[in-house]
């Protein structure tokens, strides 16, 4: 039987905050004893950069990935040369996160998986075997999120914008039926929104010619990148939710409610190589033969028989 | 061998015990109590709507207090309870929902459901699937073609998909028992086969209700347990908060709730959160306010049937909460009036009334209404149905009270359901204007009239205004036709009665007659007029009375099937109920409605058990009928029903019964009615060989004989006789195979040996020819030792009994003489029978050892004994056989038996001074 390691983080979550020490334990399961030459556990946090699609051009996706930015790269030697008996071996190890020396590290963005760029913290134990032995290693990834202490004190507003989507409002053509019979859907929805919370607003079909389909609130990130001297910029969609099923009532308000996800989501960021913003748009499709011939479309494609209002979304994290 | 001679009179009256006089009949009971009616308007109990068996009555009673006392006491009792019964009534509304809308076998499976389609493999996706491609699976699955598959199937595939959940849950992929809810929430979104929607919803809710309590459970075992499985809090169910709950498991909980919220489509997201909606109580003190959000969110929804479903499940699942908000249910009903009002008003016809092409729609979506209803007035103070009816827009304020305006029908009519009694009471004539004015076709108007009127109904007392109410009710179902006219009065009648309204009583009687007469009476109506009738049988005492209705009689000959025979059974029970029928005009109405009864009554099924209550009321009313001095009448009558109710056996026997107790009333008054009681006894004679079974022809023969002895018809009496014995030895040839009846057997011949005593001897065919036919009977018969052993006990005490010198009891005829004139001094008779006994006696010791339980063996024993000791003189013939059978008795019971030990000294009594004295000592 071979060795087995494991790393185990002492939170199920596995989120920890740059001030708090990374707790846990590394597990060895072996059926020999074994001897090792010392046992560490690198600590590792990038940004991972990538150019592709969006509106970078044929030749910067070329480049691909660029060079990733370094938060956190920190190896500890957890136990010096020794020997593990056969069994179970446990062994606790407790790391600060944010080395207090190192007065200006790079900043610990919160961990993010997006499409361009990737925000991650890897833990990483070894144990060295000598030449002879290949040397143990396992992974996990750690979830940072931003200490209390450097967030905003103040809570967030609670100041919501009134938006309002008429035939006029629209940049891309609708339908002919649509231009003239002519919608009017309001609302209230907040630009401003905590981690934890869910997004809110409301939203009232005041008139439409047309029935209506389906609304469906639209959770966009938009990852930038700075790529010599252009800005790179890709915008996703993250999550969809509808709020309206079939042409429901008119002037009856319906609430907007979105949970934001977990990982696909992070604070704006808005640092110099990079930065992570986030839009919210509202989609208001209506019921045509049309839609029926192109089911599949991407849901951010402007189409004749969509109405949409974007607009943009600042997430933060507050205490 | 010698009888003992007894001296009956003496005997009498050493033994007697002295009697006292009673007031009370020891078996009387209270007058019975007025049964309460609870009131239930759905269609089925009214067409089902049974005779009403008084036997039942004290049971319903109970019931309904029991009900009563729950609903006031809720609120102090343990919550545990409430919960039962919330978990109770959820269950049977369920069932009910199921079985309200019928289906057809085959399904048409939209898009949608590749869930059910598609089997087993619907869900391979890898965990690590991003939003974006279950984006695309709901997307993909919509291209597929409609499909029909079979209810049945469609069911499986759910309970299937129930298991599977459940196993993924068991095996730890959390992930996939979500992801598997998800799909089967969205089968809601496809509300195409109407009226298979109500259960797919149970089906669906049951799955989404399972994932809840397990989610719910593991939450609070985080909650609860340390990861090594210390228990470091406890939360009692009913009251705990958020902040009791530690980090850890909010976390979980929180992230339960992130992963419903990533769901795309709208409604399995409020299905999925309203299954994990219990869990809000880990995160946050104030849960119920995220139902109002719900609620709202259930807006978003624009197919009414699947909006009116949703709000279903909130009801349901705010329950679990255990608050007594009701806010969020308000909510649910004015947006579901709303939905109603555009229903009615958009595109469909100018008058805003319902298409009838939506009625199929609004049935569906009642079941919603009734129990989001239900919920809001489940044990509401009046304070707070004050409040409620406010926020429902019926009252414009709480004290302002009604504001005129209306209210979708179908809404009013839960709502009048729900309210409690005291409000419909008070405010009835305000609650008739609102009826009136919600004329919009969602649900029929006349029922709301009628709900009323049965909510009234539960507490007349109270009624303030009842001249008006009734005035106002009349008037507006003058202008119904006959079935809805029927179902209001219906539920107006208790009141119209009670409060002797008697012109309106006759104004309703004529309206019905006047609608009804040129048509043939449907199903309903008829069940409508067989309520109708009813209450009013019950509510007068007198049943002359009730004929003596205009129109009553007429009203009853339109009505036809087995409504009819209902009420007919009503009239006969209340005529025979309070004695005796003496009026000819109302026998004569009793017997037709009998007659009728009867023809209705399928003949064929006369053992089935719903018929032997018809047969059961004729019988008693023939019994019940009394002609007073009118004998030939009477006897004529008797033979009528004897023509008409040919196939009644009960009531044959009590045609001989009567007839018998004519013929005995007759003799009574003394007058020479020799003529008449011939023809009683005559009928009775000619009836009895109809009537199946020996035993019951016997009784009846022995009892005709009787009357026949006691109107001094001697030689009639001798023929019944011999019609008995006839009926006792072809008893057996007949019966062989079944098992004996020993006890009625034995009890009709000890009755005819008593009968015997009377008997003047022939000795024509010789003076002891019937015991001794009865001798041969015993003993050509493979009857058990124990009856035989009785039989002979009898025939040696009507032996020893026909010696004395002065019978017991004579015939109450001085022209017949008893054995004992007749016989007088004439030793060869006694001689005679002394001679029969002789064969008699070992006969018995036989018999006795023939039996084989011992125990049986011994009382047998002593009983035989007894039997001899009491009949002969104890001597040197007869010892013996006593000491054989008390040795017998003493070999098989205890020598502490009481019966044995009394036994001892009874013979020891008899036993002759000069004889053997101590020969028998224990």
């Amino acid at each position: 039987m071979s060795t087995k390691i494991e790393l185990s983080l002492s939170r199920p979550n596995r989120i920890y905050r740059p001030s708090e020490p990374l707790e846990g334990k590394i597990v060895v399961k072996s059926a020999s004893s074994i001897s090792h030459y010392g046992i560490r556990i690198a600590l590792n946090g990038s940004v991972t950069l990538q150019v592709r699609g969006g509106s970078a051009g044929v030749i910067e996706s070329l480049y691909g990935v660029l060079k990733p930015i370094t938060i956190l790269n920190r190896i500890i030697e957890i136990k010096p040369s020794g020997k593990f008996v056969s069994g179970t071996t446990e062994i606790p190890f407790s790391i600060t996160l944010r080395n207090p020396k190192e007065e200006d590290s790079e900043r610990f963005y919160e961990t993010f998986h997006g499409t361009d760029i990737s925000i991650q913290y890897l833990a990483t134990v070894e144990i060295m075997r000598g030449y002879l032995h290949k040397s143990l290693s396992a992974t996990v990834e750690f979830i940072v999120e931003s200490d209390k202490a450097d967030l905003l004190n103040q809570p967030v507003s609670p100041e919501m914008v009134i938006f309002y989507i008429t035939q006029d409002t629209q940049r891309h053509p609708i339908l002919p039926e649509l231009k003239s019979g002519g919608f009017r859907i309001t609302g209230r929805i907040s630009t401003q929104c905590p981690m934890l919370e869910p997004l809110g607003g409301e939203l009232t079909v005041e008139a439409s010619a047309l029935p209506i389909c389906s609304i469906d609130i639209h959770l966009l990130r938009v990852e930038s990148i700075l790529l010599g001297e252009r800005i790179i910029t890709e915008t996703s969609l993250v999550q969809t939710t509808q709020i309206a099923d079939g042409d429901i009532f008119r002037n009856m308000t319906v609430p907007i409610y979105v949970i934001l996800p977990r990982l696909l989501t992070c604070p704006t960021v808005l640092a110099g190589p990079f930065s992570i913003e986030f839009k919210v748009a509202i989609v208001i499709s209506f019921q045509s033969e049309l839609s029926r011939l192109h089911p599949k479309s991407d849901p951010l494609t402007p189409r004749l028989w969509m109405a949409m209002e974007t607009l943009p979304l600042e997430l933060v994290r507050t205490r | 061998m010698e009888f003992r001679p007894r001296n009956y009179v003496a005997e009498e009256q050493s033994h007697a015990l002295p009697r006292s006089r009673a007031d009370i009949h020891p078996l009387s009971s209270p007058s019975p109590q007025p049964i309460l009616r609870q009131v239930d308007d759905s269609a089925e109990n009214r067409t089902t709507e049974e005779f009403f068996d008084p036997l039942r009555a004290p049971d319903s009673n109970p019931s309904v207090e029991v009900v009563d006392e729950n609903d006031f006491e809720r609120s102090s009792n343990g919550i545990d309870d409430s919960v039962q019964v919330q978990t109770k009534e959820w269950t049977s509304f369920k069932r009910l929902l199921m079985q309200r809308f019928p289906v057809s076998k085959m399904i048409s499976v939209s898009s949608m459901s590749n869930t059910i389609v598609r089997s087993g493999k619907a869900h391979e996706k890898s965990s690590s699937s991003t939003h974006l491609e279950e984006l695309d699976d709901s997307q993909k699955s919509s291209e597929e073609s409609a499909k029909v598959i079979t209810r049945q199937e469609y069911v499986s595939r759910l309970h299937e998909l129930k298991d599977e959940i459940n196993r993924a849950w068991h095996n730890e992929d959390r992930v996939k028992s979500l992801k598997l809810s998800i799909k089967v929430a969205r089968l809601l979104m496809d509300t195409s086969v109407l009226n298979f929607y109500p259960t797919l919803f149970v089906l669906v809710t049951d799955v989404l209700d399972m994932l809840g309590e397990m989610v719910w459970e593991r939450i609070r075992q985080k909650a609860e347990f340390a990861e090594d499985g210390a228990r470091f809090c406890s939360l009692r169910a009913e009251n705990f908060g958020a902040s009791d709950v530690p980090a850890d498991a909010k976390e979980t909980c929180y992230n339960w709730f992130c992963k419903v919220g990533t769901i795309r489509e709208l409604l399995p997201r409020i299905y999925l959160e309203l299954a994990i909606f219990p869990c809000w109580r880990f995160l946050i003190e104030q849960p119920a306010e995220s139902l109002q959000r719900l609620v709202t969110m259930t807006r978003g929804l624009a197919d009414p049937l699947a909006s009116a479903y949703c709000r279903l499940y909130i009801a349901h699942r705010a329950q679990k909460l255990l608050s007594h908000e009701t806010g969020h249910l308000i909510t649910c009903v004015n947006d579901i009036k709303l939905i109603f009002t555009r229903m009615s008003s958009t595109k469909e016809t100018a008058r805003g009334g319902f298409d009838d092409s939506k009625r199929p729609l609004v049935s569906l979506m009642e079941p919603s209404v009734e129990f989001i209803m239900k919920s809001i007035f489940n044990d509401a103070s009046p304070r707070r149905v004050g409040r409620v009816l406010v926020d429902l827009g019926i009252w414009r304020s709480q004290e302002e009270l009604f504001c005129g305006s209306p209210c979708v029908s179908i809404v009013l009519h839960h709502l009048l359901k729900e309210l409690p009694t005291d409000i419909v009471c008070f405010h009835a004539l305000d609650i008739l204007q609102l009826i009136n004015c919600s004329n919009d076709n969602s649900y029929d108007q006349y029922l709301n009239y009628r709900l009323v009127g049965l909510r009234l109904s539960e507490q007349m007392s109270q009624i303030a205004t009842v001249d008006a109410i009734v005035n106002e009710v009349i008037q507006v179902v003058s202008e119904y036709g006959l079935d809805e006219y029927l179902k209001v009065v219906d539920a107006y009648l208790d009141i119209i009665l009670q409060n002797q309204m008697d012109g309106h009583l006759k104004t309703i009687l004529e309206c019905i007659l006047k609608m009804a007469s040129d048509k043939v009476l449907a199903e309903d109506e008829l069940a409508s007029l067989q309520s109708i009738l009813v209450k009013l049988l019950s509510h007068f005492k007198d049943l002359e009375h009730v004929f003596s209705l205009n129109h009553f009689l007429q009203i009853l000959d339109m009505m036809h099937g087995s409504s009819r025979s209902i009420v007919n059974m009503h009239i006969l029970d209340m005529a025979t109920r309070n004695g005796y029928v003496h009026d000819p005009t109302t026998i004569q109405l009793l017997f037709e409605i009998s007659q009728a009864l009867h023809s209705d009554t399928d003949l064929v099924n006369m053992k089935n058990d719903d018929n032997q209550q018809q047969a059961r009321l004729i019988s008693r009313f023939v019994r019940m009928v009394d002609h007073g001095a009118a004998y030939e009448r009477h006897l004529e009558f008797l033979a009528e029903c004897r023509g008409a109710f040919g196939s009644i056996i009960e009531l044959k026997e009590i045609l001989v019964h009567s007839s018998n107790c004519l013929a005995t009333k007759a003799l009574k008054d003394g007058q020479n009615h020799t003529g008449f009681v011939k023809s009683c006894i005559g009928f009775s004679e000619v009836t009895i060989p109809s009537i199946s079974g020996h035993i019951k022809q016997l009784n009846l023969y022995l009892e005709t004989a009787e009357v026949a002895l006691l109107g001094g018809l001697v030689s009639h009496s001798d023929g019944l006789i011999d019609s008995a014995i006839n009926c006792l030895q072809s008893s057996d040839l007949v019966e062989g195979s079944r098992t004996v009846d020993s006890d009625g057997i034995l009890s009709s011949i000890r009755k005819l040996c008593s009968l015997l005593i009377m008997v003047p001897g022939n000795p024509e065919v010789g003076i002891l020819h019937i015991p001794k036919s009865i001798l041969s009977i015993i003993q050509s018969r493979s009857w058990s030792p124990r009856l035989r052993a009785r039989l002979l006990c009898a025939i040696i005490s009507l032996s020893a009994t026909l010696s004395q010198e002065r019978l017991p009891y004579h015939v109450d005829q001085p022209e017949i003489m008893g054995n004992d004139l007749l016989f007088f001094g004439d030793s060869s008779y006694v001689h005679e029978l002394l001679s029969l006994m002789e064969s008699v006696l070992p006969n018995l010791v036989d018999i006795i050892e023939q039996e084989s339980s011992r125990a049986a063996r011994g009382s047998m024993s002593l009983e035989a004994c007894n039997c001899i000791a009491s009949s002969f003189k104890i001597n040197e013939h007869v010892l013996p056989i006593c000491s054989k059978l008390i040795e017998t008795a003493k070999s098989c019971l205890n020598a502490n038996d009481k019966y044995l030990t009394s036994t001892i000294s009874f013979l020891d009594k008899n036993l002759h001074a000069a004889t053997v004295p101590s020969s028998i000592t224990i």
